[in-house]
């Protein structure tokens, strides 16, 4: 004892702190500098390029791509459906995580695959493939419009529409409102599974930048935030029980059509899918159902909300699919796709447990009528769903 | 819309650094940029001819091989005719005697593209053998590899002189000295028959074996064209073909020939993981002699396919001066750097 008290005494308390993080960066130096432990890599190299965006205008490609491997890489040659071809790079060495840009000459034609293999120094050949060629949209007035449109139907509108059961929720009775409230629940744990799903996949495509701890900050971050946001919307009494509940709702639904806005403007973009009547009617059907549930915790109110609040719910809900068709029309990436999925994941999961501890209160078992709203809710979700895939 | 529609129409055929107005109608169109639509990138509009020959348009590999750091050149190898040291044994019959060194190199076979080969002299193809018929070869394989390697011979030789596991192959750090009469005449190959065959063919160990009648051939303008491919994947594909290794190296730097001079090219198959191979020469036809076996021509033709280890010698004559595009006719070859020209003088 008496010799650590002398220790204490000697060394000031930020020594200490500092010791640790000084012999770190020796270690750091002496590893970079003699590199140690450098016979024990495999010779062949680990090469690896991501292709983060492509972008093809009539006769010529240009794609956006990023060494997301361990090693460095070379590109030495560029393969257009197995045929070399001429080709402009910014820098054909890619050091870890670089990006650069590669443009080509190529009379593409609408609607064809063009395949793109990038044929590196060590003869590796990373390979792309643009399933359907078709113009890139440009992000002037019109398709900037176009995009928007696209939002306000599959998002904006549907949501609006389905705030529209409100007055007949309003006057249900109370055994009603829970079903309601549990058919909200089915459709957020469905939308749950489907943002999950999908935010996973972009966390793989994002390999580079560790897609999967990008989701888990988006989730996590998002849950905190609406922890936080609820309190203190609480604390202020900004609002009524339910109104407040709604807007989370709502702010959920939002951050999740995000998401499907993004989803949606980048496969067009890339020609992944093509905007038909089907795919807009199935977002729509989709998407209002979405409005119900954000009305659904208003069914108890002693008193009508304003107006503007109706209004106010919708835009939050809807109009972030405007935002994700911009951002996925002409600015995607995986990795930021992943950070949107996962903060999207965090808040429908957020929202469920609001919801779920809401209903709690009422003290009442779970009926037959409850679990029949979730399960109803999960497959009119489910139902309305296979429109979007057809 | 209407100026960018319009440039886009003068890029497209061929109208370069020009907007309209007669500057751009007198310098009119650019005939070969058809080939292949002529594409140019925007950024492109000078069209630089010195970077490659504008006939192949967008449709090649870019930047340059570095032929000194390889040690060879294509250019070289296809009139490099070796006939090794030469002397008269006791009979006096006419050696020749060789040194091969199996060695392991990465060579350069399309601008920026390295392959881990596996060589005879750090050469691919190895020296091209020209001996006469009845002379006596006597090659020493020294193998500095870890792997073993041989030579086997196509032509006439004992059993112990096949160049097979067991009967003449030289283990990692060995030698063996394969020793024969040149036998018979024609337009051979030689090439490692360890096992696994693919693999110690495709690296590299192959060259040619030409053997001339004793009588002599008529006076001409000879080339050795070896057709090879190179996996540089390792996923049983080609992705780069070539005749003697370099993708587009005859594209980019015709084979300049005169005209009226009889041309004689000994063409072998030694390609990999593709049955095929062929040769096809444009605006003209060849007489074929099949392996080169014989003094008369066998077939008259413009085309010729090939199986795995085949060759023959063809003989043709450009009357006109001017530039012939000359390739395999497995489309998919040309695309990826068999293709090739002459440019008659």
């Amino acid at each position: 004892m008496t010799t650590a008290t002398a220790r204490s005494a000697r060394f000031p308390l930020w020594v200490g702190a500092l010791l640790p993080l000084v012999l770190v960066g020796i270690l750091t130096a002496l590893l970079l500098g003699l590199d140690p432990i450098g016979d024990l890599r495999p010779t062949p190299p680990v090469e690896s390029v991501a292709f983060e965006r492509v972008t093809l205008e009539r006769d010529s490609i240009e794609l956006k791509i990023r060494n997301d491997g361990p090693d460095p890489v070379t590109i030495a040659q560029v393969l257009v459906n197995e045929a070399y071809w001429d080709y402009e790079i910014d820098d054909r060495e890619l050091g870890r995580l670089e990006r650069t840009s590669l443009r080509l000459a190529y009379p593409w034609e609408e609607g064809l695959p063009v395949v793109i293999g990038l044929v590196t120094e060590t003869g590796v050949v990373i390979d792309h493939e643009i399933e359907a060629a078709a113009l890139t949209p440009q992000a002037d007035v019109s398709t900037v419009g176009v995009y928007a449109l696209l939002g306000v139907y599959i998002g904006v509108i549907p949501v609006a529409v389905g705030l529209l059961w409100f007055p007949a929720l309003a006057r249900a009775a109370r055994k009603w409102v829970l079903f309601f409230l549990a058919f909200t629940v089915g459709l957020l744990a469905f939308l749950l599974v489907d943002t999950v799903a999908e935010g996973l996949e972009l966390a793989t495509d994002a390999a580079a930048f560790d897609g999967l701890g990008l989701f888990a900050i988006g989730s996590i971050g998002a849950v905190l935030g609406l922890v936080a946001l609820e309190s203190f919307m609480e604390r202020r009494r900004a609002a009524s029980t339910g109104l407040r509940v709604a807007y989370l709702i709502a702010m959920g639904i939002g951050l999740h059509n995000l998401g499907e806005g993004l989803a949606v403007g980048s496969a067009i973009a890339a020609g992944e899918l093509a905007l038909g009547t089907f795919l807009v009617l199935g977002f729509a059907l989709h998407n209002t159902t979405e409005g119900l549930a954000i009305v659904a915790p208003l069914g108890g109110e002693q008193e009508r909300p304003s107006l503007w609040h109706f209004a106010g719910l919708g835009a939050v809900a809807g109009a972030p699919t405007i935002l994700g068709a911009w951002l996925g029309g002409f600015a995607f990436s995986p990795s930021w796709g992943a950070v949107f999925f996962g903060v999207a994941a965090g808040a429908i999961a957020q929202v469920i447990w609001v919801i779920g501890r809401n209903m709690r209160t009422d003290k009442e078992p779970l009926s037959g009528l409850v679990a029949a709203g979730f399960m109803f809710g999960l497959v009119i979700m489910y139902l309305t769903g296979l429109f979007v895939a057809a | 819309m209407g100026s960018l529609d319009r440039r886009r129409f003068l890029k497209r055929f061929g109208i370069a650094g020009a907007l309209g107005g007669a500057a751009a109608v007198t310098h009119a169109v650019v005939p070969h940029t058809h080939q292949n639509g002529g594409i140019a990138l925007a950024q492109d509009d000078g069209h630089d001819a010195t970077k490659r020959p504008e006939m192949h348009g967008g449709h090649m590999v870019v930047g340059e091989v570095d032929h000194a750091r390889n040690g060879f050149s294509p250019y070289e190898i296809l009139t490099d005719f070796d006939g090794g040291e030469v002397s008269t044994d006791t009979r006096g019959r006419t050696v020749r005697e060789y040194e091969f060194v199996a060695v392991n190199k990465e060579i350069e076979v399309a601008p920026g593209v390295f392959f881990p080969a596996w060589t005879y002299n750090g050469r691919v193809p190895g020296p091209t053998i020209r001996a006469t018929e009845g002379d006596r070869i006597r090659i020493q394989l020294v193998n500095t590899t870890e792997h073993p390697h041989s030579i086997h011979f196509h032509g006439f030789h004992t059993s112990g002189m096949d160049g097979v596991p067991g009967q003449g192959e030289a283990l990692a750090g060995e030698t063996f000295t394969y020793d024969f009469i040149a036998a018979p005449f024609g337009t051979h190959l030689y090439h490692c028959h360890t096992l696994p065959l693919v693999q110690h063919i495709h690296r590299g160990l192959y060259g040619a074996f030409i053997v001339d009648p004793k009588q002599g051939r008529p006076e001409a303008n000879e080339m050795v064209m070896v057709m090879n491919g190179f996996d540089t994947n390792f996923d049983g594909e080609n992705e780069i073909y070539a005749i003697n290794s370099i993708a587009f190296a005859y594209a980019v730097k015709p084979i300049e020939i005169e005209r009226n001079a009889l041309q004689r090219a000994h063409v072998l198959n030694i390609t990999e993981f593709d049955p095929i191979n062929s040769i096809h020469i444009h605006a003209n036809f060849f007489d074929l002699y099949r392996t080169g076996t014989s003094l008369e021509p066998d077939e008259f033709t413009d085309t010729i396919s090939m199986g795995q280890a085949e060759r023959h010698m063809i003989e043709f004559t450009y009357p006109e001066a001017g530039h012939f595009m000359f390739h395999a006719h497995q489309t998919e070859f040309v695309d990826l750097g068999w293709l090739s020209a002459f440019e008659v003088k």
